[in-house]
């Protein structure tokens, strides 16, 4: 049962973070392929958030509720560590969103392939 | 003078937001100040390496917890040597671009601001005691260098940034998956308990984590096939980022992959060291081959950097101390060399909009102190004496032939020869043809000028007498071969509770 | 093809990520920093969200990283975008959608005092409860995309997101050197301030300072890049 859990859990994450890499590496509008980048993001922090869960865990926060009680609290440094790259992760998509504005003025167009300077 | 590694980072941050209202003052502090702030880094970095010694590194606590509970900052022989080396190198490359008459007030803010904080970064990047932070680093790094790279809005600028991102994104995630293997496996992020803890990881973790680390920060280290990326950036960004980008771009790719490869996994013996010295080889071999081919000045010392890059992963992956000592030796001359070179080009490239080789007819009368300075980097580079590439050349060879590996000694020698073709090809336009009549000139400013000039020094100085440095190389790369005591000095408590 | 070869790539790489994900167990206790964190974070710190002490104080330093990644895209953003000598025509000519209705306007006036207070509450409450300088920041800006969607003629001042970027970065980074003189360890970021008692609003020493710092920060550099994007100051090529 862990184990059919296991692979559903991370299998969800790492198929999501696929859907995102194929994006950015078939689409020709610029526009998707932020796109694709953002999903593969948020494929990543789904991975995350699932490697810091512990069985039967609560929110590590000392709250009232759970004083003098014996909980347990899931791992909070994956919570931590998501948190900068959800930021990180922003802030990577928020430049690439005003080169793609910026590209557009230029070209008139947000097909890849009918931008030439943009070509390998 | 207060000298605490944590200022590499918290100064130029503190700068980074003051600058915006100094600016309200007085409009030139916003090219001042990112100065005085790189001077006093530059000056800090001297004055540390006299404290730091082989069994004295500095490690730094952070918010003050000790290792492995906190984020640390570890300056040893090793770490310390690419941090002042790269912290000197922008005080110049500052100094080569204070006037940048072409740029405006609202634009030269963020220049400096963005030229500051791609320096901090990658500082961090190299002191850093934590895998994550590393990250964070490498993402300030790159996010100041996407912006660079489109600064100018008159050329391609925004087509090479783009391409420069999407790399950029892919590598991070691939960081990110790298390290969230070793988390997971670990329960850690400190890379010295990581180091320690690595013998419990099951191999095909470790492997497929070692995998994803290289491949992401190959891309930093501008290694084939990730450095697509790298032409377009090297010829789109302003000269002095386009310098800075081999000098401290690239420096703190590689250091972070030698530390990932060296200090903690221990695949070195497994195929780790051969992995990165076939990645090198292609990578020389290939990139020195097609920059035989190129038309446009800055692409060819786009690809040459990729070239260099190239033997200082062969230099590391030879896996003996030797080996490490000629790849930090390089490191250090491609870092001083390249950045002159770029320095140097910029003016050759002036009023071309094409940057064409071919364009650059004559220039050895029109512009003699650039050219010359262009001259004697293209000397210096492809390793002829009396200049100091020449000797890490030779320690490269050396190291080489005491690990028995005559192919790899042969490509090298061979691709030297492509090397010396390519670099006299433009020399050859620079003195030996007559100037288009029609040309504009732009004269170098006062500080550029010194600023070039400091470089070939120190080109030259080492080369007369290597001594002035060796010292310092060994040091380090005993420092870095020496893995047990990098995990002792760090987590002393944790080491020996394993002992025992 | 090229699709096809790109899906077989892919399938491979996810093969082997889930395999090595797959051999560290779902919902396993892993921690061995973690348990350090959860004991240290009530006890020493007295701050009971354990997350906010490992953002802002045992990982602080990753922190002060992700502020500067968010002023960077900021500025980033102003390198890319901003041309020189624009002539400030107030209205972007590519925003040609209508001018939202006169319910969503009013709506978006009613909303947008609640959202600042709600963005200003969870990044107060940052130690205390699920939150803090990121979430709360976010939710700010979110009131300023508010008025920006209802308003067409909308235009955030970048003075004083300047301002205050300028100025919440700046204590932040002070707090931090302050640490250095005044900290116990004299390290960088570290508390010296009174602790207080667990789950009270005045705990946590300085965590509750540099998150407020941090919210500010985030907002307004959240604000400023929206508007960076919904605004941009210039009009057909560039160059």
């Amino acid at each position: 049962m862990n184990q059919l859990l296991t692979y559903s859990v991370y299998g969800t994450a790492i198929l999501v973070m696929m859907i995102g890499i194929y994006a950015m590496l078939t689409k020709k509008n610029l526009i998707k392929i932020v796109i694709g980048m953002s999903i593969l993001d948020s494929g990543f922090n789904l991975l995350l958030i699932a490697l810091g869960y512990i069985k039967g865990g609560t929110a590590p926060i000392f709250s009232p509720a759970v004083e003098g009680k014996d909980v347990i609290m899931v791992d909070p440094i994956p919570q931590a560590l998501v948190l900068t790259a959800i930021v990180i992760g922003f802030g990577v998509t928020a430049v690439a969103l005003s080169l793609v504005i910026r590209l557009y003025r230029k070209h008139n167009t947000i097909k890849i392939d009918e931008i030439k300077t943009l070509r390998w | 003078m207060v000298a605490n590694p944590i200022l590499y980072i918290a100064l130029p941050l503190f700068t980074a937001f003051l600058v915006p209202l100094l600016a309200k003052l007085w409009k030139p502090l916003v090219r001042i100040v990112p100065g005085l702030v790189l001077a006093y880094l530059a000056i800090m970095s001297i004055v540390l390496m006299q404290q730091v010694g082989p069994d004295k590194p500095i490690i730094t606590m952070i918010a003050g917890w000790k290792a492995p509970w906190g984020i640390n900052l570890v300056f040893t022989s090793f770490s310390g040597f690419i941090a002042s080396l790269i912290s000197i190198l922008a005080f110049f490359i500052w100094l080569y671009s204070f006037k940048f008459k072409k740029v405006e007030f609202d634009d030269a803010q963020k220049y400096f601001i963005l030229f500051m904080l791609l320096t901090a970064g990658s500082i961090g990047v190299v002191l850093t005691g934590d895998i994550f932070n590393m990250f964070v680093f490498v993402e300030i790094t790159s996010l100041s260098a996407y912006a660079l790279t489109a600064f100018y809005k008159g050329r391609d600028g925004a087509e090479a940034a783009f391409k420069f991102l999407l790399i950029g994104a892919f590598s991070s995630i691939m960081l990110l998956l790298g390290i969230s293997i070793l988390y997971a496996y670990t329960g850690t992020l400190n890379m010295a308990q990581l180091a320690m803890l690595m013998p419990q990881v099951p191999m095909k973790a470790k492997v497929v984590s070692f995998l994803l680390f290289f491949v992401a920060l190959g891309i930093e280290a501008e290694m084939f096939p990730l450095n697509g990326w790298a032409p377009d950036a090297y010829s789109q960004a302003p000269g002095p980022i386009a310098a800075s980008f081999a000098g401290i771009l690239a420096k703190a790719g590689i250091y972070a992959l030698i530390r990932v490869s060296y200090t903690i996994f221990d695949l070195g013996n497994d195929g780790g060291f051969d992995l990165l010295l076939v990645m090198g080889l292609i990578t020389m071999v290939v990139s020195e081959l097609v920059a035989m081919r190129q038309e446009n000045l800055r692409r060819m010392l786009a690809y040459s950097s990729m070239g260099q890059m190239g033997l200082i992963m062969i230099a590391f992956g030879l896996g003996t101390k030797e080996g490490i000592y000629a790849g930090l030796f390089i490191m250090f001359n491609h870092a001083v060399i390249k950045s002159l070179l770029f320095l140097a080009s910029a003016y050759l490239v002036y009023y071309t909009s094409r940057k064409k080789i071919s364009d650059l007819d004559g220039f050895g009368k029109l512009l003699p102190v650039t050219s010359l300075l262009f001259g004697l980097g293209a000397f210096a580079i492809v390793g002829l004496p009396p200049f100091s590439g020449f000797w890490s050349k030779l320690s490269l060879l050396v190291a080489t032939a005491d690990s028995h590996m005559e192919f790899v000694l042969a490509t090298i020698l061979a691709v030297s020869v492509i090397e010396i073709i390519y670099y006299f090809r433009v020399l050859g336009r620079l003195y030996f043809r007559k100037a288009n009549k029609e040309i504009k000139v732009r004269k170098p400013t006062w500080n550029s000028t010194v600023s070039m000039i400091v470089l070939a020094i120190v080109i030259i100085g080492v080369g007369l007498h290597p001594d002035f440095i060796t010292g310092l190389l060994h040091n380090a790369a005993a420092d870095l071969a020496d893995k047990a005591g990098y995990i002792q000095k760090i987590i002393p408590d944790l080491f020996s509770q394993t002992l025992n | 093809m090229r699709k096809l070869v790109i899906l077989s790539l892919l399938l491979v790489l996810g093969y082997f990520l889930l395999n090595t994900f797959a051999g560290a167990e779902f919902g396993k206790d892993r921690k061995v920093l973690a348990n350090y964190y959860l004991e240290k974070s009530p006890s020493e710190l007295q701050v009971a969200n354990t997350v906010t002490a490992i953002v802002v104080n045992f990982r602080g330093f990753d922190t002060l990283g992700e502020v500067t990644v968010l002023f960077l895209a900021a500025t980033g953003m102003g390198t890319i975008l901003l041309r020189r000598r624009s002539k400030h025509t107030g209205l972007n000519p590519m925003r040609t959608s209508p001018e939202a209705s006169k319910i969503v306007q009013a709506a978006g006036k009613l909303l947008f005092p609640a959202i600042m207070i709600l963005g200003a509450y969870v990044f107060i409450h940052g130690h205390l409860t699920p939150g803090g300088g990121f979430q709360g920041g976010a939710i700010i800006a979110t009131g300023f995309l508010l008025l920006l969607i209802s308003y067409r003629q909308f235009k955030v001042e970048h003075k004083y997101v300047t301002w205050i970027e300028s100025l919440a970065g700046l204590t932040f980074v002070s707090i931090g050197l302050l640490g250095i003189v005044l900290g116990p360890h004299n390290s960088f970021l570290e508390n010296f301030l009174n602790v207080g008692t667990l789950n009270e609003l005045t705990s946590g020493g300085v965590i509750a300072l540099v998150y407020i710092a941090v919210g500010f920060k985030v907002a307004a550099e959240l604000t400023g890049i929206l508007d960076t994007l919904v605004n941009i100051r210039e009009t057909g090529d560039i160059d």
